[in-house]
């Protein structure tokens, strides 16, 4: 138990830290997804490529495979700032964050693997006929990484590792045009795009007893640049000529870089705990700007400022064994805000976040286990406005996430 | 196991199916009762909007957007004397392409085709009484003249007797609880729209005794109510929209021109008045002044860039009939220095009678000056800006002076802030892009 509020200190220490919301998906492991979605210092399966890719080599299996894929469920609901009677929930598709994970050891020192999963992505669909849709309609951020990772062993008690990310992202956005036509329908933009650019994931891990370890990892950030986006404007016919055809435009968009610290401590035979405090450097994304390559008197490049700032999670989780077949986990953790209560865009989601989850591992077979894991996340209501824009209100925002993977290992 | 999946399977779906539930926003009327509205006014209450008094443009009158809102505290039913048709007296406007004596083609405000249905000039009196009193073309006083059904075809078709009532004892046949009250514009916009040259601005006695009387029947019933001042009219696009110097030379025309007017400015230098001048590039316009000064000058000089040029100008005599260079541009489609002054003096003249009776009233005050004054720089509203700009604007319909649907909503929302303000009420503002606004072909 002393241990239990030594590490509670630790998350208090970190707390100036504060805040990493954001279009994050954290969403990398069906075993962690149980438990807070931890695992920097937690040493669990091959996902471990992604949470701590210096504990790659500690893995006890000679060749470890996963795969896994959450559906991600997710609302929010906005009310007019006051005094209105105008409130809306999203139509979110289902988001499909995946993980595919492979590792091998070469020797007893050396371990590689490859990693494939989705640490960002956001789909948020107000519709097109909302109050915000001159803001926006809909839009869809995903991100692909690729991870090729090497995971050196120096020490029994010491290892490190390092992958090189290969990242690819799609945007496409909607949003309406206050152009009206004769028939009453607005103007309409579309903007579509796809990009690639590397980063890379290091960390170490240490595991000074049996019972404890520890992991320190960093993550890149990884700047998504368009250069040669499509963009098109469907806008009443007399207006065309200001909405010249064949544009396209450029824009960057941060994938933000995180520190990540976590550790863990066997507690007895049954029972494992872990945390972990994840800062990320949102304060990389200032702004969301579109330069279209043609410009006219009505068609100005589209400046979008975010003024995002740093922020932190702090996770805590806990495995059990229950017997030789199953494994259940429960974990929480808490997410604060990053957007800035002026420049809040009603495109991403950004509020406290507090996530509740639990999950089970089922040995179906001497080699093979199931996973399972649910995540509640439910937001904190939040007031804000995007500034430039005049438009504000209250958000709240909630998301159900099951999931389930399968580890084989051999 | 099995069980444990289905506990779980019919948790997600639970869980799953939850929105975030965010608590509503009450609406309470606060002291005021809303169950009787009855809006008085010109042209701007009526929802005149395009040139023309019609159907489209009366549904989305700032009145009745007011009382979609007044349903959510107890208003009741609110009846507006409407159009049969979209087409009103016939002088609608819509934006289409006009060609030029050029030959260019433009996109301009357009007469809207069709034919008027004749019936709406019939009487609907019948029909009221009409919680809508707001007559196009009505200045302060004409609301308390007698029989004013026989001066004004607008208020002829639904005067409950047009030869001997009175817009105010029609409205209060309504047995207002509630009214709104917006007037003033018509006391100098009349004479604005003449180039100063025709008609006359309302004294400020006539105004004040009018607005007065106008209150003291309004309220006479204990009705609480709310009253918008007059803003400048000299911003809106029919004053803003023509440059003073929209006339474009070449370097040999401005030299013709400058020979032409040598005679001129040697009488001109003589008498230390400006002369007249041209250049390469856009060129400020002559026009006719009455001025007695410039009697021995032909009554005619070059225009300074603080006066204005009325959008009725026809532009074609700019363009292809030597107007603003050979010939001077008449006098009724200029305002000079001196009668802008006039007009903003006789503005602010009446808007302190309306601070001040609408203090002695205990009455909401509605600053449409300010609303207007900001839309100079520009109003953004949930990522639209509307500014007072001719067409792109938004705020402003194609005639330049009356607003759009959107234009007549944000000023519902400021009366509807005043009147939260001033009777405790909690009215929900209303969403300004569910209402029309320009549309393009």
């Amino acid at each position: 138990m002393k241990k239990i509020s030594s590490l509670i200190i630790l998350m208090f220490l970190f707390s100036s830290l504060a805040r990493a919301g954001g279009f994050q998906v954290a969403l990398q492991g069906q075993i962690q997804g149980g438990m807070g979605l931890l695992g920097t210092g937690f040493l669990v399966g091959p996902s471990t490529l992604f949470y701590n890719p210096g504990g790659m080599s500690f893995l006890s299996n000679d060749y470890n495979l996963s795969v896994g894929m959450n559906p991600l469920i997710s609302n929010v609901t906005f009310q007019y700032a006051e005094p209105s009677l105008y409130e809306t929930t999203t139509d979110n598709p289902v988001g499909t964050p995946f993980t595919f994970y492979g590792t091998g050891k070469i020797n007893e020192k050396i371990s590689v693997g490859l990693g494939v999963y989705t640490p960002f992505g956001s789909s948020t669909v107000w519709g097109d006929d909302w109050r915000g849709k001159y803001i926006i309609q809909d839009i869809s951020l995903q991100a692909i990484f690729i991870q090729p990772t090497v995971s050196y062993k120096i020490t029994e008690t010491l290892g490190i590792g390092a992958g090189f990310v290969y990242a690819r992202g799609d945007v496409e956005l909607h949003k309406a045009l206050p152009l009206t036509g004769t028939d009453g329908e607005d103007g309409q933009a579309t903007i579509t795009g796809s990009t690639a650019n590397y980063g890379f994931n290091a960390g170490i891990y240490f595991q000074p007893s049996e019972k404890i370890s520890l992991g320190l990892t960093y993550r890149s950030k990884i700047e998504m640049n368009i250069d040669d986006g499509d963009v098109e404007f469907d806008v009443p016919t007399s207006l065309s000529t200001y909405f010249p055809e064949n544009n396209s435009y450029s824009t960057s968009l941060p994938l933000p870089a995180s520190i990540n610290f976590g550790l863990s401590y066997q507690v007895n035979e049954k029972i494992k705990v872990g945390a972990d405090v994840n800062y990320v450097f949102w304060e990389d994304y200032k702004s969301l700007d579109f330069d279209f390559e043609k410009n006219t008197d009505v068609l100005t490049d589209l400046e979008q400022p975010k003024k995002y700032s740093n922020g932190a999670i702090y996770r805590i989780g806990m495995e059990y064994d229950m017997n030789e077949k199953i494994n259940l986990r429960t974990g929480f953790y808490y997410d604060s805000p990053v957007a800035n209560d002026e420049y809040y865009a009603p495109e991403t989601p950004d509020a406290v976040k507090l996530g509740f989850t639990g999950g089970a591992s089922y040995m179906a077979m001497q080699n093979l286990s199931v996973d399972i894991s649910f995540i509640y996340i439910t937001g904190l209501e939040r007031e804000a406005t995007y500034k430039p824009e005049n438009f504000g209100g209250t958000y709240k925002y909630n998301a159900f996430i099951p999931g389930l993977g399968v580890s084989y290992k051999f | 196991m099995k069980n444990i999946f289905t506990i779980l399977t019919l948790l997600i779906i639970m869980i799953a199916g939850c929105e975030p539930d965010i608590e509503n926003f009450e609406p309470k009327p606060g002291d005021a009762d809303f169950s009787n509205y009855v809006a008085v006014g010109n042209s701007l209450t009526a929802g005149f909007m395009n040139g023309e008094l019609y159907k489209k443009g009366q549904k989305n009158s700032f009145p009745s957007i007011l009382a979609s809102t007044f349903k959510e505290v107890g208003g009741g039913n609110f009846k507006q004397p409407l159009m049969k048709d979209n087409l009103g007296f016939g002088n609608k406007k819509i934006l289409g392409y006009q060609q030029d004596c050029l030959g260019e083609t433009s996109l301009a405000p357009i007469p809207a085709s069709g034919t008027p249905d004749p019936e709406n000039a019939a009487s609907v009196a019948d029909e009221g009484p009409f919680n809508n009193m707001g007559v196009p073309g009505a200045k302060s006083f004409h609301l308390l003249y007698p029989g004013y059904g026989g001066l004004n075809p607008y208020f002829n078709r639904f005067a409950s007797d047009p030869a001997t009532t009175t817009v105010i004892s029609d409205a209060m046949q309504v047995q207002p609880t509630f009214f709104t009250l917006w007037t003033g514009n018509n006391d100098v916009l009349t004479y604005a729209m003449a180039g100063a040259e025709s008609d006359s601005i309302t004294t400020q006695q006539m105004f004040s005794q009018s607005v007065g009387g106008i209150l003291q029947t309004l309220t006479s019933n204990g009705a609480k109510g709310a009253i918008a001042n007059v803003p400048d009219i000299t911003s809106a696009p029919y004053f803003t929209t023509i440059p003073y110097n929209p006339v474009t030379l070449n370097e040999t025309e401005a030299a013709q021109l400058n020979a032409a007017y040598e005679s001129y400015n040697t009488g001109s230098t003589g008498m230390g008045l400006d002369s007249i001048s041209f250049k390469e590039g856009n060129n400020a316009m002559v026009i006719e002044d009455d001025d007695p000064a410039y009697d021995l000058l032909g009554n005619i000089r070059q225009i300074e860039s603080n006066e204005l040029v009325l959008l009725s100008l026809p532009q074609d005599s700019i363009k292809c009939a030597g107007w603003g260079t050979q010939k001077p541009v008449p006098d009724e489609y200029v305002l000079d220095a001196t009668e802008i002054d006039e007009i903003t003096t006789a503005i602010e003249g009446y808007n302190q009678t309306l601070n001040s009776l609408a203090s002695q009233y205990n009455l909401a005050y509605v600053k449409i000056s300010s609303l207007m004054e900001d839309a100079k720089k520009g109003i953004r509203i949930d990522g639209v800006e509307y500014t007072n700009e001719f067409i792109t604007g938004g705020l402003f319909s194609l005639d330049g002076l009356h607003l759009t649907g959107q234009g007549y909503a944000i000023v519902a929302n400021e009366f509807l802030e005043a009147i939260n303000n001033q009777y405790d009420a909690r009215l929900p503002l209303v969403n300004v892009i569910d209402y029309p606004g320009i549309q393009f072909p």
